[in-house]
């Protein structure tokens, strides 16, 4: 019978899940790893919770650099924020391969663990660097700049160095509407993580009177080459799901 | 000529003047690598980041405006030639700082790219450029990425001095051969044109020998793998010839940096009559000759009636234009030369078909390759088997045998490959190895697409809502009305 693990959709729960299941000592065939919101539950499983503990935690990605790389580290947390159904499973069974092979396991495409994991990695790296490019802000009027995403991968965590290094002296925040989480950045100083209230959420959805949003969309209006107008290579390049938050499309 | 420069709100001036540096197709941002500073606004990072996409699917990446377009050339291709009766302005040295900081903090932008038109004369152009790139790096504290344009005919000290301050220079040589320069760029010669990139190529190879990196510029990563690139058969190259390090540079410390991102120049496609092959054979030689990191082609947009250019409402050769940066990439980041994809008897390229699996069908006899033994070389040359996808080819068969599914998985583009390789001994159907064959499978999956490319917006499917105008906005009732199904 199948042991079915899970656990929050947070890095920690992840890892202290994958070192629960793995020392229950019930065989890697027989159990199974998701992360909550569960969907419909199967016929013929157990289910066991796991609560995050920190050290538990710690120990697995320990494990991971020593035993396979700090690069195969990278990867499993980007593959961790994907929104995937399966990820938490494959990141298992990706350690379960790992763990005996080494750092050499990465280059095994032919394992379907290994390239699903690839797959995973490169659809939230991919992601990340789109909100890279697409992310806008909007400065208020105390000169604070706020920008709201919707993001399919929880990418608050990979994107946010970047910017940090690109606007280090000014304050800025980016808001995952989805989630209710932002990444806060003051002046200066390190950036960090906090869920917001719902009011706090209406509060910083208010869009302030701006000129240079004007100018923008000038801007981009006139840029484009009419004799050269292709809407489709331009979908193709930045697909309309972006577009949400974007100020000149908006 | 208008001269209404006074009157002009920064919106009309900003229209007007994007409106006029459209035609310039570099937006590239890519090259620089630089992190952030304390106090300064921005960084750039080596492969660029594009921050928009344009109604004609062409990438924003920075601010592209012309500091102005008042020009007193009158080059025939050109919008702005002083012949045109069109709006003209100028923008002062701090609108133009202003718009970039603001719109870089705002994240629309990843930089500034600057050009003009030639006002007054080309060193005071240059010297209002360079006045404007100098406020925007010092007063303005901008880190970000700067392109900017030499102005042919420039002084040499403010070509320098600029280089210093800037990512990525350019000159445009427009028009690859003496005669058409001459009948359609009178005020342009080829001597002005040459100067200044070879000017700002001794100064990166200066620079770069004074910081202690290799005096040309890197290339794209694989590429030192493969035996006979258009970067290391380099005929223009002087090896050991005693470089001297330009007086300029003999104190430079490594933090300063001159044109870190290379230089890069442009041509027009369609509006003289060159054939493809010596298109791509001057793009070659500027690559060797002067080192530049990309030569960049524009389909010729008609804009002036003029009986030295085409009709006025010739379409632009886009495809074509595809074509030759299909071909680009190849000498770039493949390994091919110029000599190899096309020759005298077949100056331009195939229409149908794209370069690389045009040069293979011509070479069947290297093919299929079988892909657990083909060097890194063998397999890029395969049609449908990119840099990527060769370097995962390579690292995966180290472990363990190569199967078609694991090809796909790989991003291999099956579609193509197929043809041209074997896993394992065999193909993946049984198919005659005849380039009559393989042209004929090859072009009837090609034909849709290419028409795409070169009508971009005749044809679609016909929708519902866009053809028949219900577009009307989506009341709560209707949204209730679509669940209970009544609508």
């Amino acid at each position: 019978m199948t042991t079915v693990f899970t656990c929050k959709d947070l890095f920690d729960d992840m890892m202290t899940c994958i070192y629960d299941a793995w020392a229950s000592r019930l065989g890697h065939a027989n159990v199974k790893l998701l992360t909550e919101p569960l969907g419909t539950r199967e016929l013929f499983c157990t289910y066991r919770h796991i609560d995050a503990q920190p050290d538990k935690a710690a120990s697995v990605v320990r494990t991971i650099r020593q035993k396979i790389s700090a690069h195969a580290c990278r990867m499993v947390y980007r593959a961790a924020m994907s929104d995937q159904e399966d990820k938490l499973d494959v990141i298992y069974r990706f350690l379960n391969l790992g763990f005996y092979q080494g750092p050499s396991v990465l280059d095994c495409l032919q394992y379907p663990a290994v390239m699903r994991l690839f797959e995973l990695d490169r659809k939230v790296s991919n992601e990340a660097h789109y909100f890279k490019e697409f992310i806008r802000f909007f400065s208020y009027e105390n000169r604070v700049l706020v920008s709201h995403i919707e993001p399919r991968s929880n990418v608050l965590t990979l994107i946010s160095p970047y910017f940090s290094d690109r606007l280090p002296s000014e304050n800025w925040m980016i808001i995952d509407d989805g989630r209710m989480l932002a990444m806060v950045h003051p002046a200066d100083q390190p950036c960090y993580l906090t869920a917001l209230s719902p009011e706090e959420m209406k509060d910083l959805s208010r869009e302030p009177d701006d000129a240079f949003v004007g100018l923008w969309k000038g801007f981009f209006s006139h840029i484009g080459i009419h004799e050269r107008k292709n809407p489709r290579c331009q979908r193709s390049m930045l697909p309309l799901w972006y577009r949400k938050n974007m100020t000149e499309f908006r | 000529m208008n001269t209404t420069a006074g009157t002009l709100s920064l919106q009309d001036k900003l229209n007007i003047l994007a409106d006029a540096a459209k035609y310039d197709v570099a937006c590239t941002s890519s090259g620089s690598d630089r992190r952030g500073r304390k106090g300064f606004l921005g960084n750039a990072s080596a492969a660029g980041i594009c921050h928009s996409f344009a109604s004609d699917g062409r990438c924003i990446s920075l601010l592209k405006i012309l500091l102005s377009n008042e020009c007193i050339f009158n080059c025939r291709y050109c919008l702005n030639r002083s012949d045109n009766d069109r709006p003209r302005a100028t923008f002062t040295p701090e609108e133009i700082c202003t718009l970039v900081v603001e719109f870089y903090r705002r994240n629309y932008i990843e930089g500034l790219f600057l050009s003009s038109g030639v006002v007054k004369s080309p060193s005071y152009t240059m010297e209002l450029m360079y006045q404007t790139i100098y406020l925007l790096r010092t007063r303005y504290r901008f880190n970000g990425y700067i392109h900017a344009k030499a102005i042919p005919g420039a002084p040499e000290d403010l070509i320098m001095k600029t280089g210093f301050l800037v990512d990525r220079m350019s000159v445009n040589i427009e028009l690859p051969s003496r005669d058409s320069l001459k009948l359609l760029a009178p005020h342009k010669s080829p001597e002005n044109l040459i100067r200044p990139m070879r000017q700002i190529q001794q100064g990166i190879t200066g620079h770069r020998l004074a910081i202690g990196k290799d005096p040309q510029m890197e290339r794209a990563s694989g590429i030192q793998y493969l035996p006979h690139t258009i970067f290391k058969d380099n005929p223009y190259k002087k090896l050991g010839s005693g470089k001297q390090l330009p007086g300029l540079f003999a104190a430079t410390d490594s933090s300063s940096s001159f044109v870190p991102a290379g230089q890069s120049t442009q041509m027009i496609i369609g509006a003289s009559g060159e054939t493809d092959l010596e298109l791509l054979s001057v793009t070659q030689r500027l690559y060797q000759q002067y080192d530049l990191k990309r030569v960049f082609f524009s389909a010729y947009v008609p804009l002036n009636e003029d009986a030295a250019l085409p009709d006025i409402h010739t379409a632009p050769p886009l495809l074509r234009e595809h074509r030759l940066y299909q071909a680009d990439w190849l000498l770039r980041y493949y390994g091919f030369h110029a000599g190899e994809l096309l020759s005298k008897e077949r100056p331009n390229f195939n229409i149908m078909i794209d370069p690389k699996c045009d040069w293979a069908l011509r070479h069947l006899e290297q093919f299929p390759v079988e892909i657990q033994y083909a060097s890194y070389a063998q397999l890029l040359r395969v049609p449908g088997i990119g840099v990527k996808s060769a370097r995962r080819i390579i690292q995966a068969r180290r472990h363990g045998s190569l199967t078609f599914e694991h090809l796909k998985k790989m991003r291999v583009v099956l579609k193509r490959a197929q043809y041209f390789i074997t896993c394992g001994g065999k193909m993946l159907h049984r198919i005659p190895i005849e380039e009559d064959f393989i042209t004929r499978r090859l072009t009837c999956d090609n034909s849709g697409k290419n028409w795409e490319i070169s009508h971009p917006e005749t044809y679609r499917q016909l929708s519902l809502f866009d053809d028949f105008h219900i577009d009307g906005d989506v009341t709560v009732e209707d949204s209730v009305k679509t669940f209970s199904g009544q609508m």
